[in-house]
């Protein structure tokens, strides 16, 4: 547990519970930075940093546990008053008006007076951005220029600017090197050790853990919601982190049934869609469970798309059970027995305001009517499948708006069920869905395995990609890069292929 | 270790994208730019044309006293429309979900019709004025409770606010002329100094407060931010729904303000008030055009309250129908909605 010496401690958090919805996005989880000190905090997509830091910059609020700033406990931390206690952030998104010049940016909330006038001193806040952008950065931007104009680096700056002229005590860094390039970032860590030096406390969030060892001197690990450690740098290795980092009892979480895959069901040859992805190709099984991942405008995601007949693919085949698909047409590849289950599952995977019944049935309506509807067989239905995905829900009546997000992601796959369909097409299938509901999740993807389906998995959790399939294909720039075998690989061998570490000036820690 | 997705912005692809495109030291968006430099020369060049194709068929056009008689007739709809572009700045631009307040003209109507009934029942002009503003504040509130308290998009609440509004205003007036004639009124229908008439002068007073308010306080710098970026404004300590609110109360205002000055323009309160909604949109939302960064700005808006202004004179002058100027209206919104729409979606992206 946390190293909770309570002197010197300036933020201190406590086994802080925080839920959404259903799911537990935070279950107890404790954070104490010692002043003066650059503390780390890491953890996996979806183990609570995002949370953890937006409830200290009281964006929201706390369902249990305490939170103290300098020794004080504090009930209901607002943004205004979390700023007048000196802790100041530098989120992930920049959020920086896009219409603003720099300096109007820069002091938005703490604007200068033209003294003995109510009128913003324009040209006063105007010199001294000057003054402090040259000063830590040995910078000058065109103070005419809008946010907008300019690139991310330097809208990073401008952030980190604002909350310089602040006179912080503490500053926190939400993934900040996300989007800079390696010799942008080292001007960042210089930056920050500057800071330090200077007295100002630094919580730093990454999840490229040799940034962490590089410039902590403390890291606290997360995991599914509480911290799981917090170390001293100095003793501890980005590999031992790591591990920490990772939920070691994969077995239990990943229950994989062992299949042997049977004929071909999907054929992928050739693949293309213009600036998008090429060259793609890929054989499914029946029987066999497929991962794709790749970062973000990697092309994975869109050969989903694709292959649902979304977008209309520039060149190549697809054919399903030997005979090809034509056209962009989502219809015919329902009729082809092809199931999509979209990543915003709220928005485009199930219809929130109708019944568990009424979702269940909708895309396979002509198995349930001639001209009526017939509801008898419709609720048989939707019972059966209730019960086989063990659906938690108040009956099948009702909405579905009232299940949580796990259980509206099994209604989103049960629909293809009663669809009986053989491909299935899953896009982040566990997002936003606590620990439990994943497991679950998991199995009903190795049921289908078993009873003979075909399908792909599209996830950036890579871990869950090697518990869960049988090979992984890596996306990089348009292009499969890499194929693995999900039992023979590790994921730091995925996670370098993914982040190009192999092909690209951009750093992967 | 795992990856995060959707923590890294820019893909691979984008970035590379990015360096090829930008050379270093120039701005990302320069495309955006000079789409934005056109569109900005091209409505400037549009208002020039206007005035010069006017003023050569007809010769009295651009004289000081048409000038000034413009400015008078544009006193109303461009008090309400300045009301309006307070409420798109807090609110943001979006066409569907940004700030937009409906109500404004038939709150003028009935603000016009509350002055007239209290000056018919005797009152004197400073009650009268109190009514008016009141009439206006209340319907500020109401929009503001409508939006910020029920959360109701601006485009539906203020909707719905219309007409309740233009119904109290029949209910009050029985859908008859009240008329009213003070000394105070007469003042305001006057002309004023150079010939040019009292109302002229108040409408350029009008918009220098305002104007001062909004683009030189803290106060309106934070408004912009609150319309533009929510996000980021409440990142910055603001209380955004107060800003938001008090952007419906201001509009508010502005239509019980332009009630006074209807009653005195017609020497009284007339029907059809809703009439005036379509210009005000138009305005306001043309407005933008004239500013440097294709924000709603106030000066903005009283360029183009005068283009609208001179348009509908020049087709006076001209003997042009003046059905067709709705038409002409209309085709203006349709034109620099779509205009900063396909500009501000390449910005996105």
């Amino acid at each position: 547990m946390a190293d909770t010496t309570n002197g010197g401690a300036i933020v201190r958090l406590e086994n802080i519970v925080k839920r959404f919805g259903g799911a537990a996005a935070l279950s107890g989880a404790s954070l104490s930075v010692k002043r003066d000190s650059v503390h780390g905090l890491v953890g996996q997509n979806g183990a609570g940093k995002s949370t953890l830091i937006k409830l200290l910059a009281g964006l929201h609020r706390a369902d249990e546990g305490t939170v103290e700033i300098d020794g004080e406990a504090y009930d209901r931390l607002t943004p205004h008053l979390v700023e007048e206690l000196g802790i100041h952030f530098i989120h992930q998104d920049r959020l920086l008006v896009p219409t603003f010049t720099v300096g109007e940016a820069l002091f938005l909330g703490r604007e200068l007076r033209i003294p003995g006038t109510p009128f913003l001193d324009r040209t006063g806040m105007r010199r001294k951005s000057a003054e402090i952008l040259a000063r830590y950065f040995g910078l000058s931007l065109p103070q005419s220029a809008l946010i907008a104009d300019l690139s991310a680096a330097e809208k990073q700056i401008v952030q980190i600017t604002r909350a310089l002229i602040a006179n912080p005590r503490v500053l926190v860094f939400d993934e900040p090197t996300a989007a800079l390039v390696r010799r942008e970032a080292d001007l960042l860590f210089q930056l920050i050790h500057r800071l330090s030096a200077e007295g100002i406390t630094i919580l730093y969030i990454s999840h490229y853990l040799g940034e962490i060892v590089d410039i902590c001197d403390t890291v606290t690990v997360l995991r599914n919601g509480r911290d799981v450690a917090t170390l001293p740098v100095a003793e501890t290795s980005a590999t031992e982190i790591g591990a920490l980092m990772v939920n070691r009892a994969l077995g239990e979480l990943y229950p994989k049934p062992d299949v042997i895959p049977g004929e071909v069901l999907l054929q992928v040859e050739n693949l293309a869609l213009a600036e998008r992805f090429d060259a793609v190709s890929f054989a499914l099984r029946k029987g066999e469970v497929l991962g794709l991942t790749g970062l973000v405008g990697s092309g994975a995601k869109e050969v989903v798309r694709t292959l649902f007949g979304l977008d209309l693919p520039t060149g190549g085949a697809v054919s399903v059970n030997g005979e090809t698909v034509f056209s962009a047409d989502p219809a015919e590849a329902t009729e082809k027995r092809l199931a999509l289950v979209p990543e915003d599952r709220r928005r485009d995977g199930v219809a929130l305001d109708l019944s568990v019944t009424e979702n269940t049935t909708l895309a396979s309506l002509d198995r349930f009517s001639r001209g009526l509807i017939d509801h008898g067989s419709e609720r048989r239905q939707t019972e059966d499948l209730v019960k086989r995905l063990q659906i938690k829900t108040d009956g099948i009546d009702a909405l579905v708006r009232t299940l949580s997000g796990g259980n509206q992601q099994k209604v989103a796959i049960a629909k293809w069920l009663s669809r009986q369909s053989e491909i299935y097409l899953l896009d982040e299938p566990t997002v936003g869905v606590d620990i439990a509901a994943k497991v679950e999740i998991y199995r009903l993807i190795g049921e289908l395995a078993e009873r003979g389906a075909g399908i792909l998995v599209l996830s950036s959790d890579i871990e869950e990609l090697l518990g869960i399939t049988d090979r992984i294909l890596v996306f990089f720039r348009g292009r499969v890069t890499r194929q693995f075998t999900s039992s023979e690989t590790s994921p730091d061998q995925v996670l370098a292929d993914v982040t190009g570490a192999h092909e690209t000036l951009r750093h992967a820690g | 270790m795992l990856v995060d997705s959707p923590f890294i912005p820019a893909s691979a692809l984008e970035i590379e994208a990015q360096k090829s495109l930008e050379p270093p030291g120039s701005g990302p968006a320069f495309g955006r730019r000079l789409a934005t430099l056109a569109l900005r020369g091209g409505a400037l060049a549009v208002f020039v044309g206007v005035l010069v194709v006017f003023s050569a068929a007809a010769p009295f056009f651009l004289t000081i006293g048409n000038i000034g008689n413009v400015l008078g007739q544009s006193a109303i709809a461009g008090v309400l429309a300045i009301g309006l572009t307070i409420v798109i700045i807090a609110g943001g631009s979006n066409v569907v979900t940004g700030g937009i307040d409906l109500s404004l003209a038939a709150n003028m109507g009935l603000s016009a019709a509350v002055y007239a009934s209290l000056v018919q029942a005797g009152q004197g002009d400073g009650v009268a004025i109190l009514g008016a503003l009141g009439t206006g504040l209340a319907i500020g509130a109401v929009n503001a409770a409508a939006v910020t308290l029920a959360g109701i998009v601006p485009l539906l609440a203020t909707l719905a606010v219309m007409n309740v509004v233009a119904g109290l205003e029949l209910v009050l007036t029985q859908n008859t002329v009240v008329p009213a004639a003070t000394d105070f009124l007469s003042a305001l229908s006057a002309g004023g100094p150079f010939g040019i008439p009292v109302l002229a002068y108040i409408l350029l007073g009008f918009t220098f407060v305002v104007a001062a308010v909004v683009q030189y306080t803290p106060l309106g710098l934070r408004l912009y931010a609150v319309g533009a970026f929510p996000d980021a404004a409440r990142a910055a300590g603001l209380p955004i729904r107060s800003f938001v609110a008090g952007s419906f109360l201001a509009s508010g205002l502005c239509g019980g303000f332009a009630g006074i000055l209807s009653v005195s323009y017609l020497s009284g309160s007339t029907t059809g008030a809703g009439d005036m909604l379509l210009p005000v949109v138009v305005t306001a939302l043309l407005g933008t055009v004239f500013s440097r960064r294709l924000v709603p700005t106030i000066t903005g808006t009283l360029l183009s309250a005068l283009f609208v202004g001179f348009l509908i004179n020049g087709f006076q002058l001209l003997n042009i129908s003046s059905t067709l100027v709705s038409g002409v209206q209309g085709l203006l919104i349709l034109l620099v909605v779509s205009a900063t729409t396909l500009l501000g979606r390449k910005e996105s992206i």
